[in-house]
């Protein structure tokens, strides 16, 4: 039972209902809306915290009941889906609170004069983040194709040294590519770097003779040269200008329309954050410390939740360095330095012991791959739909504010 | 090694995995019930005996066979040196000659054999067969990762450079610069734009065709032995980063955030986006056709990966392009960009076929409806634009009347602003399909033939034009003086037939439009000359009992009259010499003819002395009007000759 999406209908229902008679405001009514609106939000984000429990009782299979709470995990690519997913929801309550049944020179004043504009400028912000993290995605899915070779190649059976020796070459890239910090480190003049880490890799995996250090082996990184979003651009700078005049209504303002728009801007800017945090994306120094979310607000509680628990992972990982906080690229990457453990002190013929357990991890990284698999490009497109649902409001707030200006403008 | 074949023992391999499989099949029929009919289990039982039997048998086989297993162990040493030895080798397998490069992929054959051999006989446990394995597997494991690198540097050294042959265009001189005022596009900026001929199969050469067999030996190994994945990851990388330097080195390509867009200045963006609709059309016809020719060379037998490859390489490009396309359509749409949209959205909308089969399958269908997404909105944003672009010219309004009646910039803009759309007119015919249109030629009349002229597209150009008549209409209640009016109107009318009988832009407005226009610049000649000259020719209308005092009164007021039309019209501007001639003329035509009637009654008894002006002094005063002379010319001190 979700008493979240019961609500939604008769919320919709009702402002259609208000619509037929805006002349006359019902200032109660709106103040029902938002309140159902925050609530809404509460709940939202309370399900993305705890996640709930697996529709179907436990089988008898323990894997299933495994796989079922970590896909359902925070960060987890099928969590990163249902954020979409909430964004979306989020969004089109929004729309139509600000918009439905509205007189269109209501928004154009002030306030609002001020508020909207702002709004408009953190959502074009928000487009160039999708732009940027759709392309991410990318890498990610650079990361799964090398995970998949190590897997192809521990599968074979009877194992041998050869095999060993390539799952190890693949490892020690996928290894390189996930503690790259930003994109930028890599594609910018940052090049010495990447010879250095790839050099460093070679010597110590040793994969062959000297030779292969040279080599124009597969590694981690897409690009020499391009930019996913544009030179300078950056991803830290973004959100910061995001949230520079993001303050909640204070005063008779905090009762009325100002509050919801204040409540979108945040749900944005933080949905922005966490896709930054979770794969590779252009220049985010500094982004783990900072985003101001409005605590001891009601709407807020899971949201400020869900923010402490990424916060503290990314500081974590952010000294080590971190392609992304995404759950199965930290699952990757745990498994990856033990598969290379496995991988170092292998002898042919492999130990029954260590076999079965480097079995068992590379099952994991199969399942792993398979989820990417069937993931990564549904979640492309859910950011590519979240872009285009950005781009269709502003483009109705906008014609609104037209309206509003037309009926304003003096008549000559 | 060509003993090999005969003395390996296949079909014992074969019978191995039978052998292996009637166990289970036995095992899961005892698994299946316990109360089993004893008759079966016996069954069971007898067959179980057999099959061991059997088993025993097959050993033998495989002793006898080692003597085949020193011979592959030979063969696979010589294999191993083979390939460690390119380990020394630094320079490319393809730089040492096809019969070099065949050794080594014979030897990895060999190698690739033992391995498989091997395979075929899993209970083998001899130690010593086990260690060859491992070996053949470790040295086949060396060969990939050596074929690995012969294959991104052949790629990266062999590549082909692909010149901007096709890009000459960016640096065409003035553009359309627009302004609140209409003022800057004026006739000599519009020139026909002479590029675009792109032609869909001209496929250019990235990578020089020598080295293609080569790299399929490549392909054809790696993926042989499994390496398949191997093979298209590192193709991907070293083809994708050829495509990023040919777009930012070769192309000078930037990419632009949102962010950067929406702050850019039109004169930046206009540049930009022209830029844009053309690099989109070479990047998908010439490049990445042939990329995908390359691709389609090269993996040939390996069809699927080569479908995936090929989206791999361009998606990031293809996207950044589209992000462009999206990012500008975020931009409030302004008139001036009606030009520039029209052309972003009729390549989008050209190429899409072109889209559809470079990204056929499932793995670029991704690519394909961002295509289409982006057509759409283009298509949207550049028919919002063209509404914009109607009603900046039908709300264009002055508060002081246009000086000296001449050609408003308005009407420069609009109508060499409008000789640029024909290029579009497939475009625009579909996009302004079904917007309504209040048109000045609602039925096909008179002589006009041509379905052009009552196209959408047609019907729209003559209703921005009927929008920019009414526009000058109050343009020219602005003046004080009434011909001045009609002088403008005129004018504005003219230059507007003109253009459209000089340009393409015939065959939409059409014949009767333009006869229409001819007579109603013409009528307003007629309106001109009533207005300015019948008030001062009658003051020439003597009737016999004139007096004489009066007649020379008379031939004064006239002169003083003439004077005044002189001292104003001379400022005045008509300026098509043809259109001037012709006012001069039958300007001339009425008043001198009047003039000299007027003299020929009176000049006894006005006497000479008190005639001001001959008729040729007239006939050559009256052609310095329209001249737009910057401040009245004094009679006096030029012209009166006595």
């Amino acid at each position: 039972m979700r008493p979240a999406q019961d609500n939604q209908g008769s919320f919709l229902g009702r402002i259609s209902i208000r619509r037929n008679q805006f002349t006359d405001v019902n200032t109660e009514q709106e103040q029902e809306d938002l309140e159902l609106f925050q609530k809404h939000i509460a709940d939202r984000f309370t399900e993305l915290l705890t996640p709930p429990p697996p529709p179907q009782p436990p089988s008898d299979e323990t894997d299933a009941v495994a796989s079922v709470a970590a896909t359902e995990q925070i960060m987890s690519v099928t969590w990163l889906r249902k954020l979409m997913d909430v964004f979306l929801c989020c969004e089109a309550e929004f729309k139509a609170i600000l918009l439905m049944g509205r007189d269109p020179t209501q928004i154009s004043k002030p306030p609002f004069d001020r508020l909207v504009p702002e709004m408009l400028d953190r959502s074009i912000k928000a487009l160039d983040i999708c732009t940027a993290v759709v392309n991410g995605i990318d890498s990610v899915r650079h990361y799964q194709r090398l995970a998949e070779i190590a897997v192809a190649a521990l599968e074979q059976r009877p194992l041998g040294d050869g095999n060993v020796r390539r799952a190890k070459r693949a490892l020690a890239n996928l290894l390189i590519a996930l503690s790259i910090e930003d994109k930028e480190n890599v594609s910018s003049g940052g090049g010495g770097n990447k010879t250095v880490e790839r050099s460093w890799s070679f010597g110590r995996r040793g994969g062959g003779s000297s030779a292969a250090s040279k080599g124009g082996a597969t590694i981690g990184q897409l690009k020499s040269s391009s930019w996913a979003v544009g030179r300078n651009w950056s991803a830290a700078k973004q959100i910061h200008a995001m949230t520079a005049n993001l303050t909640p209504p204070r005063g008779n303002e905090a009762a009325g329309l100002p509050l919801p728009m204040f409540i979108m801007s945040t749900v944005t800017v933080f949905v922005m954050w966490v896709l930054t945090a979770a794969v590779p994306c252009q220049e985010r120094a500094g982004l783990a410390n900072h985003l101001p979310v409005p605590k001891h607000l009601n709407w807020a509680q899971s949201l400020v939740g869900i923010h402490e628990k990424i916060g503290d992972e990314w500081k974590k990982k952010e000294k080590k360095g971190s392609a992304g906080l995404m759950e199965e690229m930290t699952r990757m990457e745990k498994l990856g330095h033990s598969l290379i453990e496995f991988a170092d002190g292998f002898h042919y013929p492999a130990e029954k012991e260590a076999a079965e357990s480097a079995a068992a991890q590379v099952a994991e990284m199969a399942e792993i791959c398979r989820r990417m698999e069937e993931e990564l490009v549904p979640l492309q497109q859910q950011i590519r739909e979240v872009f285009h649902r950005i781009v269709r409001s502003r483009a109705e707030i906008l014609e609104v504010l037209e309206q509003a200006g037309k009926l304003s403008a003096p008549v000559v | 090694m060509a003993g090999l074949e005969s003395k390996l023992p296949v079909v014992p391999g074969v019978k191995n995995h039978v052998l292996e499989a009637c166990h289970h099949v036995v095992k899961a029929l005892r698994a299946s019930d316990n109360n089993l009919d004893p008759n079966l289990t016996k069954l069971l039982s007898d067959l179980e005996s057999h099959l061991s039997t059997l088993e025993i048998v097959d050993t033998k086989v495989v002793v006898v066979e080692d003597t085949g297993f020193s011979e592959i162990k030979k063969g696979f040493k010589e294999a191993k040196k083979v390939i460690l030895g390119w380990e020394q080798n630094q320079s490319m397998i393809l730089e040492a000659g096809v019969s070099k490069a065949d050794l080594f992929f014979q030897a990895l054959h060999d190698v690739q054999r033992v391995l498989t051999s091997f395979k075929a006989l899993p209970i083998r446990t001899n130690k010593k067969e086990k260690d060859v394995y491992n070996q053949a597997a470790v040295v086949l494991d060396i060969a990939m990762f050596r074929l690995e690198k012969e294959l991104c540097d052949v790629l990266n050294q062999y590549k082909q450079h692909v010149q901007p042959q096709y890009l000459s265009v960016s640096s065409r001189g003035k553009d359309i610069v627009y302004d609140e005022s209409f003022v800057s596009l004026d006739d000599v900026v519009v020139e026909a734009t002479d590029d675009q001929q792109i032609l869909g199969s001209n496929n250019v050469v990235l990578l020089d065709p020598l080295v293609i067999p080569h790299i399929k030996a490549i392909a054809k190994a790696m993926f042989a032995c499994d390496y398949g994945q191997a093979f298209c990851e590192a193709f991907i990388t070293v083809r994708r980063d050829a495509l990023d330097e040919y777009m930012s080195t070769t192309l000078e390509m930037e990419r632009f955030s949102c962010v950067d867009v929406l702050g850019m200045q039109w004169e930046d963006l206009n540049g930009e986006m022209r830029k844009w609709t053309k690099v989109l059309k070479i990047v998908t016809l010439v490049y990445l056709a042939s990329e995908k020719q390359l691709c389609d060379k090269i993996f040939g037998d390996f069809e699927p990966s080569s479908a995936a490859c090929f989206v791999e390489i361009s998606k990031d490009t293809v996207l950044s392009l589209l992000a462009f396309g999206e990012a500008v359509s975020l931009r409030s749409c302004q008139p001036e960009m009606l030009e520039r949209f029209l052309g972003m959205y009729e390549v989008s909308a050209e190429l899409l076929l072109d889209v559809d089969n470079l990204f056929g399958d499932e793995t670029g269908s991704f690519l394909r409806m961002a295509f289409h997404e982006l057509a759409k909105t283009l298509a949207d944003r550049t028919v919002a634009t063209f509404s914009k672009f109607k009603n900046a010219i039908a709300s264009d309004e002055s508060t002081r009347a246009f000086s000296g009646g001449g050609i408003h910039h308005l009407t420069r803009y609009v109508m060499n602003y409008l000789k640029l759309l024909p290029e579009y007119k497939d475009a625009l015919n579909t996009l302004l399909g079904n917007m309504q249109v209040d048109d000045s030629i609602p039925e096909k009349t008179g002589q006009d033939i041509l379905p052009s002229t009552f196209s959408p597209m047609a019907r729209h150009l003559r209703s921005i034009v009927t929008a920019l008549e009414s526009t000058l209409e109050r343009k020219a209640q602005l003046y004080a003086e009434e011909p001045l009016k009609y002088i403008f109107l005129m004018n504005n009318c003219h230059y507007m037939v003109q253009k459209v009988k000089t340009s393409e832009l015939r065959h939409f407005f059409g014949d009767e439009w333009i006869r229409k226009h001819i007579a109603s610049y013409q009528h307003n000649v007629t309106d001109y000359e009533r207005a300015t000259w019948s008030s001062v020719l009658s003051l020439l209308k003597d009737n016999s009992k004139d007096s004489v005092s009066t007649s020379r009164d008379r031939c004064r007021l006239f002169c003083l009259a003439f004077d005044d039309v002189y001292k104003n019209q001379t400022r005045w501007s008509v300026p098509d010499p043809e259109l001037r001639d012709d006012l001069h003329i039958s300007t001339s035509v009425k008043v001198v003819q009047s003039y000299r009637g007027f003299l020929a009654r009176n000049a006894d008894r006005i006497g000479e002395k008190h005639v001001r002006y001959t008729c040729e002094d007239i006939e050559s005063l009256l052609l310095d009007l329209f001249e737009c002379l910057p401040s009245p010319r004094s009679l006096r001190s030029s012209r009166r000759r006595w």
